[in-house]
Parts: structure tokens; sequence; C-alpha cells
């Protein structure tokens, strides 16, 4: 995990709202109908979070369906204050192994998002499908100055040779398309500052700003390399379209940057009208903390997440909030790796430290998404406009089971999920539920995600 | 889609065909041979052995030999051989309680037979895909290009590297390089109206007299900042592209040096900069060339170096002569003397031995206060220089196993109970007496990497011998492992952890397995957790460090266990020959390869083992020199 060094003095960012983040948000703000026209409804942000190893069955899963909301299960007490805005369902098997069965790891975190297994005759490279997240960013991303977000706890870099998969298969979910993993950032400072700009970071003599030329100096190398494609054998050339579509996302980001800052000009000048709704909480305010707590580090991740929505800055984050093996908790008092507890032979103590460390994972979530709750925007909250997943991608790390995988969902998407429920007998798939997510998110889609076969009309409200 | 029409067009190749793809009498011969062999020895055994549980849709533990049985020689069925060749030789297979057992003399003709598969792959380098530089690689580039500190870097994401190499670039990495291009231009060039900068001197030269033509003086620069930060001389169209970057500063109104400035920036964020990319375009039609002599200095300077070519390197891809062998072997040795080639053991040693997360793996604290970061990075450094002293004493490789010097400080010496005599902080050569430690298996670090947190792991320890050192392969632990803890807490608290290990045996799922693993595993449990010496185990119950090696040699202690291993030193130089071979391609071994590596080990055991030649010879090696560029060999093999 990184930690102390990056993280090296306490930062507490006042005002980032006010210098930047705000005049954005007004022009981009969505609440009140100017006289004539009708409202505009707030965007539909969806969010992901990620627990690898699974839980103990036995005390994640609500009794039955009556007394969700009244007694819920241990693993569950942090939720409470949300708890009629989420929904649970039982049932939703994970992609099953097929040739990978020694690869239980490997695939818990690969498979999650895309709902499919990696190609096996090339499985020592990058080769599954486009993951959920980033199907929502190729849509809705060019409607932010971050197409999404794409956070981790700890380093992408778990080295373990599991059936042949290629190491990446461990600790990525985010794929922009079946050969390119999306790395996600670990340094909550860096996040803010690609969110916000230096300003926002606070570091001092920061002089990275983007040039006013880059983006036509980017046009005259996406040229130059267009010509380098042509002599390439194929192989090389679609590593080569990684590229030019890597470069193609920074100019659109500068270019919406630009935009965005234009439109603000022009607001301050008094030549637009605010379309926010004066009612509208203000942008919340980040500290990064100094020490590596895990607990205030998962936090400022889940601050920066929940900013990024409420300024509209993307639509779309995914957070792996911890990797599969090699990691411990020590915060909560214990140094045994996540994964040594989780085959634990029924032992009582090893059950219960993966129960401790299940019901901390959620916490963080939890933590997540009541501050949503807690900001208000158009009629609603912020988590009213959002869908916000928790999940593993394992139902019990014992067996490494894949039968029942356990999700919370909290946020309705806008009224489109049901939510307050938990269904007990779900028939259908990981892929089916992703498909269903996107669906009440307003994603189009011209294939089922993955596995899918179906969607899941009994969580959502169109029934 | 495409995947699997390939493979449909593997099936319909028939052996003879692939023989004749190969060429050479030598090779036709000896695929005549495995042909035969495989007929007569490999397909009755696996008939009568193996179909029962492999075969006829039957897949147990995850193996079908079905489909390899018709296709042989195919790439996709590689991993399936090994995996048999291994579990029949360490009698693993056909499992004990089968009725049926093939008698010795059966079984070793089916190995033997087993192990000429390989003849039946056409000779192919393998492709070598235009590869992105590694974040480490990317950081050292940038500091030998323009003087910057590597850590410019630090902020892209880290990545695993190695054989499973992650050569891919998302938006968020274009979005880095692009802000830490601005940010090692702003370090190495200064302000814009102060002195010129050593690095600015050397990159950009003077800037044209008043009055002179600045665009001739800019092409010129181009060229030359082309050139370096392309690793090979730049093409027209290319140059071309630079000077429309500089151009376009000029349309904005900035001076010369500003204009400069974004044609580096430009440099800094071109594919042909970010990827090592090939010189000249391939002949049309061709399957199988050898690399040009730039993409041939830009792989080894990668491999030993982890950055660019230097100045002589270049000079030799230059002069056109770098591919040949003496060339070539000069430039290794020159290089491997260098200390830019410790990057060999950052990048190769550290993740063979495990050793490359020391600094954030998990200890008890309670029971290990010792691992603090002074000893886990001296316990590194350890691993490090007895690496490196291998590679610049060009000794052989198994003084790996087994050595009688190694490199400590006080820090580390307490570990090994030798603080009276090693003082200070500073690591030095020191050398050992006592036969038990000497050679990675009695290296703290290594000890501690194959420990669980909080105990020793016979398992850990007896897969990562044979994995890591002997090159053995051994099948994950099944799903659904069988709970163990059936037996009396009080009884099983008073075992030793031998003892407790041992009940793996006493169930037939897991006894197939740990009867091999466990024994190796136990003649190191002298060694704690974190590498101390030790009598007596946390149950107060002595150690008893005998155990046995697959095949039956027996062993009583770590220097035993030691000169067993030291003795095997054919499997020894192929396992790293494999391993070292596979990270400097990039990639996994398929079937070509193992004939290869045959080649290498040869040549390596005439020269006494030596880790210099094991080096030279995986540089100058075919798959090192060429690369196939159409995906489709086998196809178009066909077609022929």
């Amino acid at each position: 995990m990184k930690n102390s060094p990056l993280i090296d003095r306490r930062t507490c960012l006042r005002g980032i709202g006010a210098s930047l983040a705000l005049p954005l948000m007004e022009t981009m703000g969505w609440a009140a109908p100017g006289k004539g026209k009708a409202a505009i409804k707030p965007p539909l942000r969806l969010g992901f979070m990620y627990m690898p190893h699974g839980v103990i069955p036995d005390v994640f899963w609500p009794d039955d369906a009556d007394n969700f909301l009244s007694e819920p299960p241990p693993a569950l007490n942090s939720l409470i204050p949300v708890l009629h805005k989420c929904l649970m369902m039982k049932g939703i098997s994970g992609v099953p192994n097929g040739p990978f069965s020694g690869a239980p790891h490997a695939l818990e975190l690969s498979t999650w998002l895309t709902a499919a297994l990696p190609d096996a005759p090339s499985r020592a490279k990058i080769n599954i499908a486009i993951s959920a997240d980033q199907i929502a960013a190729n849509y809705v991303g060019g409607m932010t100055s971050l197409p999404s977000l794409e956070l981790a706890t700890m380093p992408q870099t778990h080295k373990e040779n599991q059936a042949g998969l290629n190491e990446g298969y461990y600790s990525h979910c985010s794929f922009r398309s079946a050969t390119q993993a999306v790395p996600a950032e670990t340094n909550p400072r860096s996040v803010l500052n690609r969110l916000f700009g230096d300003r926002a970071s606070g570091k001092p003599g920061a002089s990275t700003k983007a040039d006013p030329l880059d983006r036509s100096m980017l046009d005259l190398v996406i040229g130059g390399a267009r010509d380098l494609r042509r002599k390439l054998p194929q192989d090389d050339q679609h590593k080569l379209d990684e590229y030019l579509d890597s470069v193609r996302s920074v100019e659109r980001r500068i270019a919406s940057i630009e935009y965005r800052l234009k439109e603000a000009a022009l607001e301050k000048a008094g030549v637009r009208a605010s379309k926010r709704n004066a009612s509208d909480s203000l942008p919340i305010e980040i500290k990064i903390p100094e020490g590596d707590k895990r607990s205030e580090y998962m936090q400022v991740m889940a601050d920066l997440t929940v900013l990024a929505f409420q300024t509209d800055t993307t639509r779309v984050s995914t957070y792996i909030g911890s990797t599969p093996n090699g990691v411990s908790y020590p915060e909560l008092g214990f140094n045994d790796s996540h994964h040594s507890q989780t085959h634990h032979n029924h032992q009582v103590d090893k059950v219960d430290k993966v129960a401790k460390i299940t019901a901390f994972n959620i916490e963080q979530f939890a933590y997540m998404v009541k501050k949503m709750d807690g900001l208000r925007e158009g009629d609603g909250t912020l988590l009213d406009n959002c869908i916000m997943m928790w999940g593993s991608g394992l139902e019990d790390g014992n067996k490494h089971s894949r039968d029942n995988l356990p999700f919370i969902i909290a946020g309705s998407g806008g009224g489109s999920l049901k939510t307050g429920q938990f269904l007990n007998n779900v028939s259908g798939n990981q892929g089916d539920l992703l498909t269903t997510l996107l669906g009440c998110a307003g994603i189009p889609l011209d294939r089922p995600i993955g596995i899918a076969s179906k969607t899941l009309p009994e969580i959502t409200t169109k029934g | 889609m495409k995947a699997l029409l390939l493979v449909g067009c593997a099936a319909l190749l028939n052996l003879r065909c692939r023989a004749e793809s190969s060429g050479d009498d030598e090779s036709a011969a000896l695929q005549a041979e495995a042909t035969k062999a495989f007929k007569q020895k490999v397909a009755p055994f696996v008939t009568k052995y193996c179909q029962d549980c492999h075969g006829n849709k039957k897949t147990k533990g995850k193996l079908n030999l079905q489909p390899a049985l018709s296709k042989p020689g195919d790439a996709a069925y590689v991993q399936a051989w090994l995996q048999a060749l291994s579990n029949v030789r360490a009698h693993d297979m056909p499992p004990d309680d089968e009725d049926k057992q093939p008698t010795e003399e059966e079984r070793q003709k089916f190995l033997d037979a087993v192990a000429k598969i390989k003849y039946l792959s056409p000779k192919d380098p393998g492709p070598f895909v235009i590869r992105r530089l590694t974040k480490v690689e990317y950081g050292n580039t940038l500091h030998d290009l323009l003087g910057v500190d590597p850590a410019v870097a630090a902020e892209l994401p880290d990545e695993v590297s190695g054989e499973g190499y992650l050569n891919t670039l998302s938006p968020l990495q274009m979005e880095q390089y692009l802000v830490i291009a601005n940010e090692a231009l702003n370090r190495a060039l200064g302000p814009a109206k102060g002195p010129a900068t050593e690095a600015q001197k050397r990159l950009l030269g003077d800037p044209p007299a008043p009055g002179a033509d600045a665009r001739a003086a800019a092409r010129k620069v181009a060229q030359s900042v082309a050139r370096k930060a392309f690793r090979r001389p730049p093409s027209q169209n290319e140059v071309d592209v630079l000077m429309q970057v500089y151009d376009l500063a000029g349309q904005n109104k900035l001076g010369y040096p500003a204009a400069l400035r974004l044609m580096l920036k430009a440099t800094l964020v071109s594919p042909q900069f970010l990827f090592i990319t090939p010189a000249s375009e391939a002949k049309a039609g061709s399957n199988i060339v050898a690399l040009d002599d730039y993409q041939l200095a830009s792989r080894l300077s990668y491999l030993l170096w982890a950055t660019m070519p230097d100045a002589e390197l270049a000079k030799q891809a230059d002069s056109g002569k770098l591919h040949e062998p003496e060339v070539l072997k000069a430039q290794v040795q020159r290089m491997l003397k260098d200390p830019r080639s410790r990057a060999l053991f950052d990048g190769f040693g550290g993740q063979w031995l495990d050793l490359a997360d020391i600094a954030t793996r998990t200890f008890d604290p309670e029971k290990f206060p010792q691992m603090t970061a002074e000893l886990r990075s001296a316990m590194y450094d350890e691993a490090r220089l007895f690496f490196d002293s291998i590679v610049r004493e060009n000794r052989s490789i198994v003084s790996f196993v087994d050595s009688d010097y190694t490199f400590l400080n006080e820090t580390l010496a307490k570990v090994y109970g030798l603080e009276k005599t090693v003082t200070g902080p500073e690591m030095r050569k020191v050398l050992l007496t006592n036969a038990d430690r000497g050679g990675i298996l009695g290296m703290p670090g290594v000890l501690a990497a194959t420990s669980f947190p909080n105990r020793t792991s016979p398992v850990k320890r007896g897969v990562w011998v044979l994995e890591q050192v002997l090159g053995e392969r051994v099948p994950p632990a099944p799903p659904n492992v069988p709970a163990l803890e059936k037996q009396d807490k009080k009884t099983v608290a008073n075992l030793t952890l031998r003892q407790r290990t041992e009940l793996h045996r006493t169930n037939a799922v897991c006894a197939n397995c740990h009867k091999m693993l466990d024994p190796i595993g136990f003649g190191l449990e002298n060694f704690d957790a974190i590498g101390r010496w030790r009598d007596q185990d946390e149950s107060g119950g002595a150690i008893d460090a005998a155990g046995e090696l697959p095949g039956g040699k027996r062993f009583s202690s770590p220097r035993e266990l030691k000169t067993i291993l030291s003795a095997r030193k054919d499997d020894l130089a192929r396992n790293l020959t494999e391993r070292l071979l596979a990270y400097a391609l990039c990639r996994q071994l398929e079937g070509y390869d193992q004939i290869v590596v045959d080649r290498l080990v040869k040549a390596i055991a005439k020269d006494g083992y030596r880790m210099q030649t094991l080096i030279t010879e995986i540089v100058m090696s075919y798959p090192f020199t060429h690369r196939r560029i159409s995906d489709h060999l086998a196809s178009s093999a066909h077609e022929k």
C-alpha cells in the first residue's frame, strides 16, 4: 500500500469550491428550470466499489425479506441510516471459472465488471472484455471533463501465477477494451490534482498546467503516429491503436476543460443565468490524511469520488477498495493477511476476522454513500441520483464459491431501482445484474454484458 | 473470433507439413524421430494409464490430453505435456491407488518420448510486438536523455512486470506522460530567460546567430533529438512532424527556445519514444526477420540496464555491426560491468527470488519486531549484491545454491548471529564458515518471503525450492480444500509444526502433492520465519530437518539439501535459462523455445555454467535477435 511518503502533510483544501469547482458547477448545473423551460434533471452517476475474497455468508445475508430494514445483519450496521435507499439480492451467480479453476483469485476481480472470462489461448496476455464501467464511460464520459475515475487502495502489482494467467488480471477490474487494462490511481493528491488542477492540490511551485498549445501539438503527434502505424505489422498496429485512443482521450479532456473554463468565465461576466438550484449543497472539502491509517485513506478516496460526482466532473467511478492477496488490516487489531483468514475451515477466530474485515469494507462504502445522501441535489440528494454498487467477486472465500455473489446497491438511480428491499431468491448472474444497472443508469447497450442472458425486472421500478 | 479461426487452421496441420516448415535436415530428422516416438510410446501410454481421467471428455485436475493426442506439437498443448511430464516423472501420476501401474521402463520411455514433442514445433522466434517502456524504464530513459531524476515518473501507476508484462496504455497514463514531459522539461531546461542548462546545450545546441536560418537549425536539432529519443534514426516523415510542431509554435509567436521546447515535448509523448519501435519496415511477405541493429540495441539495453542505449551502444548500432556475434558479445560483457546492470536484479532477480515486495510485505510485528525497514532493505541488498557478484565475477550459477560468502551489515548480521564480527550500517562481503548458510536457500530474505507473517511454512518453502530453484511445476491446491481440523485441538497444539503439517498426508487428496512438497520444506525448518537459526520450533519440540526430494534423495540438514541441489546443475541451469529468457523476451516460452533452451543449456554447461555465458547466450539466441511478423506463422506455413 502506498502510504505516508505520498501523503506527506495534512492539507485542508478549503476553497477549491469557491475558486474552481463551484463556478464550473454553476454553469453545468441542472436543477432550477429557466423561464418557460422544462426542469433539467440531474445526471445519473454510476459507482463501483470492490472487496476481494467474499464474505461469511451466515453473517452477511439478511435473515429474510421482511426484516431487512428492521433487523439487518451486523455486517450492514454502518448502512442503517441509508438502508431504505439500499437494495440487496441473493442468487446472483458469478462467471463459471471454466478452464481457469486453478485461478479463483486472478478471476475474482477481472471478471467482476466484465462478467466474462479471459481468452484461454492468449491467457498470458490481457484479453478479456470491455468492463461495465468503461461501457458507461464511453457513453456518458463525453459530457464531463473526466470520462471516468478509477481508484485503488493498493498498487496493482500483485505477482502470482495462477493457471498461466497474466498477472494483471489479479488487480484490475476496468478494461477499456478486451486487451487494454485501465490502471487505477492510488495517490489521493494526484487524484485531486487530476480532478481540479494544481491549484486544488496546493502543491507548492506546481507548474504542470496544461499548455494552450498542447492540443494542437498532440494533433500533429497523432498524425505522425498514423504514419508509423501504416508501416507496422498487425499486432503492432493494435498496440498503436491503444496509444492513439489514449491521446485522443487526452485531447478531448483538454478540450472539455477549456470549454468549462470558458463557460465559467462567461458566467462570471453575467452573460448566462445560473441553472443551479440555490438550495443545492456546496462542494465538500477534501482533507488528505497524513498517516497511513487504512480507514482515513479509504475515506479520502471516497470523498474524492463524492466531490467528482457532486461537481459533475465525472459520472462513472470504480474504486478497488482492496486487492486480492497480501493485504492485511492492522487497524482492526490483527496482522493476518485477508486471504489467509478467508480459508478459515470454520475456525471461529478466523471466521470472526473475515467478518470484521467485511464490516470494515462495508463501513467505508457506507461512509461514501451516507456522505452522498447528506448532499442536497435537485429534489433529493446526490445519492438519489446515483447507483453505487459494492461487492466482491467470491461469495465464500473458504470455498471459492461464486453461486451467490454478495452485492449491495445504494441509491435508486433517479428512482429507477426499487430500493429498501432484500430479494432472497433472485435467479440471475453477474452479467444480468450489470446489464440491468447500466440500463437503469440510462446507458444503451448494443449487447448484453458478458454472460448476461436477461435483465432483472424485480429490482427495477419499471418491473 | 480470429483466435478461433487460428486454432481451426492449426488443427488442419498435420505433422508432415510442420516438419517441412522448419527446413534444415537435422531438425527434419529429429521431427521424424519425435513423431515415431510419439506414436509408439506416448499415445499408447496415455491410452492405457491416463485416458480414464484425462481424456474422453474427462478433465480431472483440469488436464485433458485428448486434443493434444491428435496435435502433439501444437503450441496450445505445450503446458499440458509439461504438466504430464512433471507428474509422471515425480511418480505422482498415475495415482498410487490406481490398479494399472506402468513399469519403470514404460515410465522412462514415455518420459523420453514426451521430451521430444518439442521437435514438432516449427522454428519460430515469436513476435516482438512494439513494447511500451515500463515505468522504471521510462524514468531511467528520461534521466539519460534529459539529466532529470528518474523519480520524475513516480506518479505513473505501478505495474506488474516480467513474463506477465502489462503492455497497455490507458488515457490516465497518456495524461501523465504529458504532465511528466512538462515537468521534466521544466527541470532540464530551466526558466525561459535563464542561462542555458547543461541539458539544453547538449540537446539543443547554441541558438542560431541573428540573421541565420533558424528553421534549418531547428531541423538539425529535430534530427538529433529524435535519433536519441527514438533510439534509432528518424525517418524524414518523423522529422517533418517535429518541424510542424516547431512551426505551430512559430504561428503562436513563440521564440526559438520555446519552439524547441514544444518540439521536445512532442518527442516525449510520441509513440516512437514511449514504445520500442523498429527502424525499418519489414519486407512485404516476410514472416520472420532479424531485428535491425537499433532495435537490438534497445532490446539489449532495456534488458541489462532498464534504460536507453548509451553512446557506445548507439555507435555500434549506427555502424550496422551490432548483430555480429563478437561485437554483440563484447557489448554484453561491457554492459554487465557497468553499475547500471543492477537493473537486472531489480527487474529480474528480485522477482525470481520473491524479494521485490519485501519492503511492504506483512510480518507479525509482535513476533518479529526486528523486521524493520532497515532489516528489510538489508535483506534485499544482500540478495542483490550476491546476485551481482555472481554476474560480475562470472561465477557458476551453482553458486546461487552453494556459496561460502554473502553480504551483510550489522542489522542483518544479527539474523546470522554474526553481529560481533560485522558492525556498522554498510553492507560488505563476509566469508561464511557455517555450511548451512551461503546461497539463496539460507538467505534470510528468501526464507522470510517463503513464510507466513507469523510462522514458517514448510509447504511454501517446498514449492519455492521445486519451482523457483529446480524449475519443476507444482499444481495449485485444489478448490474446496478439506478441513484438517477434525483432530482434537489440544493434541494438535502439542505437535511440532512438522507433525501438524504431516497431517496433510492423512487425507488422500492432499497427500498426493504434499508427500512431495513438505519434506523439502522440513529440511529448512531450522530457519525461522525471518531466517534465524533455531533448534526447537514454537511448540518446544526439537526440529527434525530430515527430508527427501522427489526421486528419493534423502537429507537431514540444510547443508545436505544444498549439496544435493548443487549437484543438479542441469536443472538449475535450465530453470534459470527459462526464466531469464522469458524475461528477456517479455513473453511466455512456447513450443519452439524449448529447443532454444536445450541449446542454451548445452552451451552454458560447456563453459562451466557461468552466469555471463548464460546471459550472453540468451542475448545471442535466435528468439532474442529475431522476430516473427505475422501472427499466422502456422497457417501461412500451411499455405505454402
